[in-house]
C-alpha cells in the first residue's frame, strides 16, 4: 500500500511554483532566521523520540552548522573579554555569536540522531529541494536579506553611538570612513560628530553643511524640543534630511553616499543628501545605436537613469518605487510604472519575485534578469534589457513595468515578447513604409541568423537535386581540392567567426575594430588560398554573421548563435528533416515561454489582437490600442481619430489657391 | 480533473484540421483516385457531410454533460468497467494512428530525401519531437500549430500554383468518374473515417467547452475537406487518373513535377518542411490524447507520466509492418474502417444509452 502511494506520489503532477528545476534545502541564513521555530521543532521531534530518515538528515546538516559554529569559536579561544552591550549588536561577531548560538541550539537537536541509528552524512551536502515541495507562497513570506545581524537601538549617549559606529566601520583600520567631530554653535553648545564615506560625498555641499551647524548656528538655542527636529527644520539648507531611529537606516544611508549627524542626548541620527560620486555621463547608446530617434543612454547612476526616464514621462502617475537586493552589496532595485495604465497584478507579481531573491551579491542587472525570469533553462531571453529610455519609456506607456538595478546601465522591461526583442524602436520614428521596410529585412535576418548554414548543409550533402546544375557544378568544383567534408568546414568557418567576434571585442579600442577587418578579410582569403574552406562557404558564413549583428537584442542574438550550431549539426544529420525536427521543437518550446505569465508570442501565438505591431509596422494614428497580452487597465491609448486636422479643411486654408 | 490548458476557437480549429489533414501528405489521396477515377475530387463531399453528421452527435453527446471530456463521459453513461473498455478503445485506436502515421511519414522521409537512412532513426526522429509537444501540452502545440500554418498555406499554394503550366482540365472527366457507387458510397465511407471527431470530444475543455464544439468541428470539417477536395482536384488536373492512382506519394510527386525554368526546378525538398510539420503535430497530438485518455479513464491527476511509456508502445508498433505496402494496407483495411467505431459508432450507442437512461430515469 504504502509502495503505491509512494509509486503515485512520484507520477503524479505537481505545480511548478518557481520555475525552477531546483532549489538546495534550507541555508544557514534561513536556519538563523528561523532559529528559535526551528528549535522548538527540535525539541518536539525530540520528544516524540522517533523519526524517519529525512529528519535524520536534516540532523546531520543541523550538526554540520554545529561543527562550522564550534570551529569558529575555538577559533577566537584567546580573545578577551568584550562589553557584553556592544559586543550583542556589532555586526559580524554578532554573525559569530548567532553562529555559536546555533552550534549550542543544534547540538542539542542533534543529541537525539547521534543516539539514534543514523547513516553517516557527507559533509556539505544538501538534498535538492523540487519547487513542488515547498509550499505554495513561502518564498513571497520570506523576508528578502533585511538583516545579516541585529542592530542595537539608538543610544541617547554620543559616545555609546560614536563607539557603535566604530565598531561596525571596523574603525580605525577602514580608512574611507571619516568621523569628523564637531561642536554645534548653539547657546548652550552640543557636541556631535558626522559619519561618511570619502568619495561618494560632494565635499562642496559638505562644506556647506559644516558651516551651517558650526559657524552659523551663533547665539541660537539649543534647549527647544527635541533638538534633532530642530536642527532639521531651522538650521540645515540642505535638499533631502531624514531622521532615523535605527543603526540599520544610517548604515544603509551612509553607504549610499549620505552623511549621517549624530548629537550628544538625541537617540536618533539625521542623515544629509551628500551623494557625490565620480560617475560616467549620459552617453550615446552603445550598442542599441539608431540613427531617427534619441540619441542618450543609461548610465551607471541609478538616479540619473530614473529622472531619463521621469524627463521622458513627464506624469505624476509615474510611480518610482525602491528596494534593496543583495545581502553583501544591498544594492537599489528600483520599479517604475504608470500607476494607471500598468496592471495591479503584473506590478504586484514583480515586486514579489523581487522581495523573494535572496542573493549575496547583486552586480548587475543582468544577474537580477536570470533571478527574475520565467524559465532559466530556455535559450530565449524573456526580459528586455535596454540601454536606451526612450525603449522604457515606450514600453511604461504601454502598461509595462520596468526594473532599474543601481550601477548597471541596462534597465530591465517586463513582461516582453520575442516580437519586441526584434524591434528597435527607430522603426516607429520612421515612417511607417520604411518602418515595415526594414522590419521585414531583419525578419529575413533573423531566420538567415540560425538556418543558413544548417539549410546549406542539408541541401548540399541530402538535397542535391535542389541545386541547379551550374550552381551544382560550381561548388563541386570549389569543394574539389577541399579535403573537409562540408560540415567540418562549415564548423571550423562558424568556430573562425565566433573567435573573430570574440576576440574583436576583447582587443583593446581601436585594434577591436581592425582585428575584425583584418580576421574576416585576411583570414577568409588566406583560407581559401589554402583550400582549406570553399569560396561559397565564407559568403554564407559572412551572410550569416551579418544577419545575425542585424538583431537588435544582444541576449536574443546569442540565442541565435547557439541555435545555429543545433541547426548545423540536424541539417548535417538528417538534412530538411531534421532541420524540420529542430524548427518545431524551438517553436514548441518558444511557444510555451511565458514573460511574468504574458506568452512569450503573443500577439500571434497565441492571437490575441488584429493588426497589431509585429511585423509590418501600421500608420502610427492607427494604434488606437495598447498591447492588449499586457492587460493595462486602460486598452484605448488614443481617439480614432488621432489626427484632428483632417475633419477641417486640408491645408488649413494654405493650399486656396490665388 | 487534468489540465489541459486553455486555446482560443481559431487555435483549435487549426489544430485539429492539420491534424484531419495530414492524411492527404501520404499515400491516401492515390487510393482515393483509385476508387473514384476522374471524380475523385468528388468523393470528400459525402465523407465531408458524414463527418458533419459526426460533429453533431458528438455536440449533442457533450451537451449532456458540459462539463466533462468524452472519456468521463463514456465511464458515466457505460458504468466503470465497460467505460473504462471503451475508453480503451479510443486509446487503441489514438496509438494506432500515431504508430501508422509514424510509420507512414517516415517512409514518405525516406522515399523523398533519406534513402540511406534507417527507418528506426527517422521514426525516432519523429517520436522524439513529437512526445516533446506532447509533454509541453496542448497549449503549446495549438500555438505552434497557429504560428506555423501560414507558412503551411502559402507552401501549398505555391506549390499549386507553380504546378499551372500542367493542368489539364479535360481529365476531371467524365465527371462521375468511376460511376456514383465508387464516388459516392465507397468515397464516402472512407473519407468520413479521415475525420478525427473523437479527438474533438477529448480535448473539448480546452477549447472552451462544449458550446463551442459544434462551430470548432464545422469549421475544421469544412476546412480539412477542402483541403482534401482541391489537392485531388489539381492531382487530377495536373497528371490523368490512371497515372495519379499509381503514385505512392501523390503530394510529393505534384511537387516534383514543378518546372519553372532552369533555376526554379526540383523544390520538393521544401516540401518535405511542410510534410514534417504537420506529420509531428499530428503525431503529437494522437499520442497526446492517448496519454490524457489513459489518464482520465484511469484518474490519474497527470497525463505526462503516460507520455514516455506510451511513446514506447508507438515507437514499437511503428516498427512492427514488414515495409510500406504493408502499412499502406493496414492503414486501409484495418485503421480507416476501424476509425468509425470511436468516431461514429460509439458516440452514437453513448448517446443512446444516455437517452434511454433518462427516459428511464422519468419514467421511474
Amino acid at each position: 500500500m504504502n509502495m503505491l502511494q509512494r509509486m503515485l506520489k512520484m507520477i503524479s503532477y505537481q505545480e511548478n511554483l518557481d520555475c525552477e528545476g531546483f532549489i538546495l534545502k534550507e541555508t544557514k541564513d534561513d536556519r538563523k532566521k528561523s532559529g528559535p521555530e526551528k528549535q522548538d521543532k527540535d525539541k518536539e521531534g525530540r520528544a516524540k523520540g522517533s523519526e524517519g530518515e529525512e529528519s535524520a538528515q536534516e540532523n546531520n546538516i543541523e550538526r554540520q552548522y554545529n561543527e562550522e559554529g564550534e570551529q569558529e569559536q575555538k577559533g577566537q579561544p584567546g580573545e578577551p573579554a568584550q562589553d557584553k552591550k556592544s559586543e550583542d549588536y556589532a555586526g559580524r561577531q554578532d554573525v559569530q555569536g548567532d553562529k555559536a548560538k546555533e552550534g549550542r541550539a543544534g547540538k542539542q537537536a542533534a543529541g537525539k540522531s547521534e543516539d539514534g541509528k543514523q547513516p553517516p552524512s557527507r559533509k556539505g551536502m544538501k538534498r535538492p529541494l523540487r519547487p513542488s515541495e515547498i509550499k505554495k507562497g513561502e518564498g513571497g513570506k520570506e523576508k528578502s536579506q533585511e538583516k545579516t545581524g541585529d542592530y542595537p537601538p539608538m543610544s541617547t549617549s554620543l559616545k555609546e553611538n560614536r563607539e557603535t559606529i566604530q565598531k561596525l566601520y571596523g574603525l580605525p583600520e577602514n580608512k574611507d570612513i571619516v568621523v569628523r567631530n564637531f561642536v554645534l554653535g548653539t547657546q548652550p553648545p552640543v557636541k556631535g560628530f558626522a559619519v561618511y564615506i570619502d568619495g561618494l560625498t560632494d565635499k562642496a555641499i559638505q562644506d556647506l553643511l559644516f558651516q551651517a551647524l558650526m559657524l552659523f548656528t551663533d547665539d541660537r538655542p539649543s534647549n527647544v524640543g527635541k533638538l534633532i527636529e530642530y536642527v532639521k527644520e531651522r538650521l540645515l539648507p540642505a535638499h533631502q534630511i531624514s531622521v532615523h531611529g535605527t543603526i540599520r537606516e544610517v548604515l544603509d544611508a551612509v553607504n549610499f553616499g549620505e552623511t549621517a549627524i549624530f548629537l550628544e542626548h538625541c537617540a536618533d541620527a539625521l542623515t544629509v543628501e551628500t551623494k557625490g560620486w565620480e560617475h560616467r555621463n549620459i552617453d550615446r547608446p552603445v550598442i542599441e545605436q539608431i540613427i531617427r530617434g534619441p540619441q542618450e543612454a543609461f548610465g551607471e547612476n541609478l538616479r540619473a537613469n530614473t529622472a531619463l526616464i521621469r524627463k521622458k514621462l513627464k506624469s505624476e502617475n509615474l510611480v518610482t518605487e525602491m528596494t534593496k537586493i543583495g545581502i553583501q552589496n544591498r544594492n537599489d532595485v528600483a520599479i517604475m510604472y504608470l500607476r494607471h495604465i500598468a496592471n495591479p497584478d503584473l506590478v504586484t507579481e514583480v515586486k514579489r519575485r523581487l522581495d523573494s531573491i535572496k542573493i549575496d551579491y547583486l552586480a548587475d542587472s543582468g544577474v537580477l534578469e536570470q533571478l527574475l525570469e520565467d524559465n532559466p533553462y530556455n535559450l530565449n531571453p524573456q526580459m528586455l534589457a535596454t540601454e536606451r529610455p526612450d525603449r522604457v519609456t515606450g514600453g511604461l506607456a504601454e502598461g509595462r513595468v520596468a526594473i532599474l538595478v543601481d550601477g548597471t546601465p541596462y534597465v530591465l522591461v517586463v513582461p516582453t515578447t520575442m516580437y519586441e526583442l526584434l524591434h528597435t524602436g527607430e522603426e516607429t520614428y520612421l515612417r511607417w513604409q520604411y518602418g515595415t521596410f526594414i522590419r521585414y529585412i531583419r525578419t529575413l535576418a533573423f531566420y538567415i541568423a540560425f538556418l543558413l548554414p544548417g539549410s546549406y548543409l542539408a541541401v548540399v550533402l541530402f538535397h542535391h537535386e535542389m541545386i541547379p546544375t551550374e550552381l551544382l557544378l560550381a561548388i563541386a568544383g570549389n569543394r574539389e581540392r577541399v579535403p573537409f567534408p562540408s560540415v567540418v568546414e562549415v564548423l571550423m568557418m562558424e568556430f573562425a567567426f565566433e573567435l573573430i567576434r570574440e576576440a574583436s571585442l576583447r582587443l583593446p579600442g581601436v585594434m577591436g575594430s581592425t582585428i575584425g577587418i583584418v580576421g574576416a578579410l585576411i583570414l577568409g582569403q588566406a583560407a581559401v588560398q589554402a583550400n582549406i574552406v570553399s569560396p561559397i562557404l565564407v559568403i554564407l558564413v559572412g551572410v550569416t554573421g551579418l544577419a545575425n549583428f542585424t538583431i537588435p537584442s544582444y541576449s536574443m542574438s546569442f540565442a541565435l548563435r547557439i541555435y545555429r550550431f543545433l541547426y548545423i549539426f540536424l541539417g548535417a544529420a538528417l538534412g530538411f528533416f531534421g532541420i524540420t525536427l529542430g524548427l518545431v521543437g524551438q517553436v514548441a518550446l518558444t511557444a510555451n515561454l511565458k514573460s511574468f505569465g504574458v506568452p512569450y508570442l503573443a500577439p500571434t501565438g497565441p492571437r490575441t489582437m488584429a493588426g497589431s505591431d509585429v511585423v509590418t509596422r501600421l500608420p502610427v494614428f492607427f494604434s488606437e490600442k495598447r498591447p492588449d497580452y499586457v492587460n493595462p487597465l486602460d486598452i484605448t491609448r488614443e481617439p480614432q481619430v488621432s489626427r484632428g486636422w483632417i475633419k477641417g479643411k486640408g491645408g488649413g486654408g494654405n493650399d486656396r489657391s490665388g | 480533473m487534468i489540465d489541459q490548458g486553455k486555446f482560443g476557437s481559431a487555435e483549435a480549429v487549426v489544430l485539429l484540421a492539420i491534424s484531419m489533414s495530414a492524411r492527404i501528405f501520404l499515400h491516401y489521396p492515390a487510393y482515393l483516385t483509385e476508387t473514384g477515377g476522374p471524380a475523385a475530387w468528388l468523393t470528400p463531399i459525402g465523407g465531408g457531410l458524414v463527418a458533419l453528421l459526426g460533429v453533431l452527435i458528438m455536440g449533442r453527446l457533450l451537451a449532456k454533460s458540459p462539463d466533462k471530456t468524452v472519456v468521463q463521459i463514456t465511464e458515466e453513461a457505460l458504468g466503470p468497467y465497460l467505460g473504462t473498455a471503451v475508453n480503451f478503445i479510443y486509446i487503441i485506436f489514438f496509438i494506432s494512428v500515431a504508430a501508422l502515421f509514424a510509420r507512414e511519414f517516415s517512409e514518405a522521409m525516406l522515399i523523398a530525401a533519406l534513402p540511406f537512412t534507417p527507418i528506426s532513426i527517422v521514426i525516432l526522429g519523429f517520436l522524439t519531437v513529437s512526445i516533446l509537444g506532447a509533454y509541453l501540452g496542448l497549449e503549446a502545440m495549438a500555438r505552434t500549430a497557429r504560428l506555423t500554418y501560414p507558412f503551411i498555406v502559402i507552401g501549398i499554394t505555391i506549390l499549386l500554383a507553380s504546378l499551372y503550366p500542367y493542368w489539364n482540365f479535360h481529365n476531371i472527366f467524365p465527371i462521375l468518374g468511376n460511376g456514383p457507387y465508387n464516388v459516392f458510397v465507397l468515397g464516402t465511407f472512407s473519407t468520413a473515417a479521415v475525420t478525427e471527431v473523437i479527438l474533438a470530444g477529448v480535448i473539448v475543455q480546452s477549447m472552451g467547452g462544449h458550446s463551442k464544439i459544434n462551430s470548432i468541428g464545422i469549421r475544421m470539417v469544412l476546412l480539412s475537406f477542402f483541403f482534401l477536395l482541391l489537392m485531388l482536384l489539381f492531382t487530377t488536373f495536373t497528371h490523368n487518373w490512371r497515372i495519379s492512382s499509381e503514385f505512392s506519394l501523390p503530394f510529393y510527386r505534384l511537387a516534383r513535377t514543378i518546372y519553372l525554368g532552369r533555376f526554379f526546378q526540383r523544390i520538393e525538398a521544401i516540401y518535405i518542411i511542410v510534410w514534417g510539420f504537420i506529420g509531428l503535430l499530428k503525431i503529437a497530438l494522437t499520442i497526446y490524447a492517448a496519454s490524457v485518455t489513459m489518464a482520465g479513464s484511469l484518474k490519474l491527476p497527470d497525463y505526462r507520466p503516460l507520455i514516455w511509456p506510451l511513446g514506447m508502445v508507438v515507437f514499437i508498433g511503428s516498427l512492427l509492418p514488414v515495409d510500406m505496402p504493408r502499412v499502406v494496407e493496414l492503414d486501409g483495411a484495418y485503421l480507416r474502417p476501424g476509425a468509425w467505431l470511436p468516431n461514429y459508432i460509439i458516440p452514437v450507442i453513448l448517446l443512446l444509452v444516455l437517452g434511454f437512461r433518462k427516459r428511464g430515469k422519468d419514467a421511474g
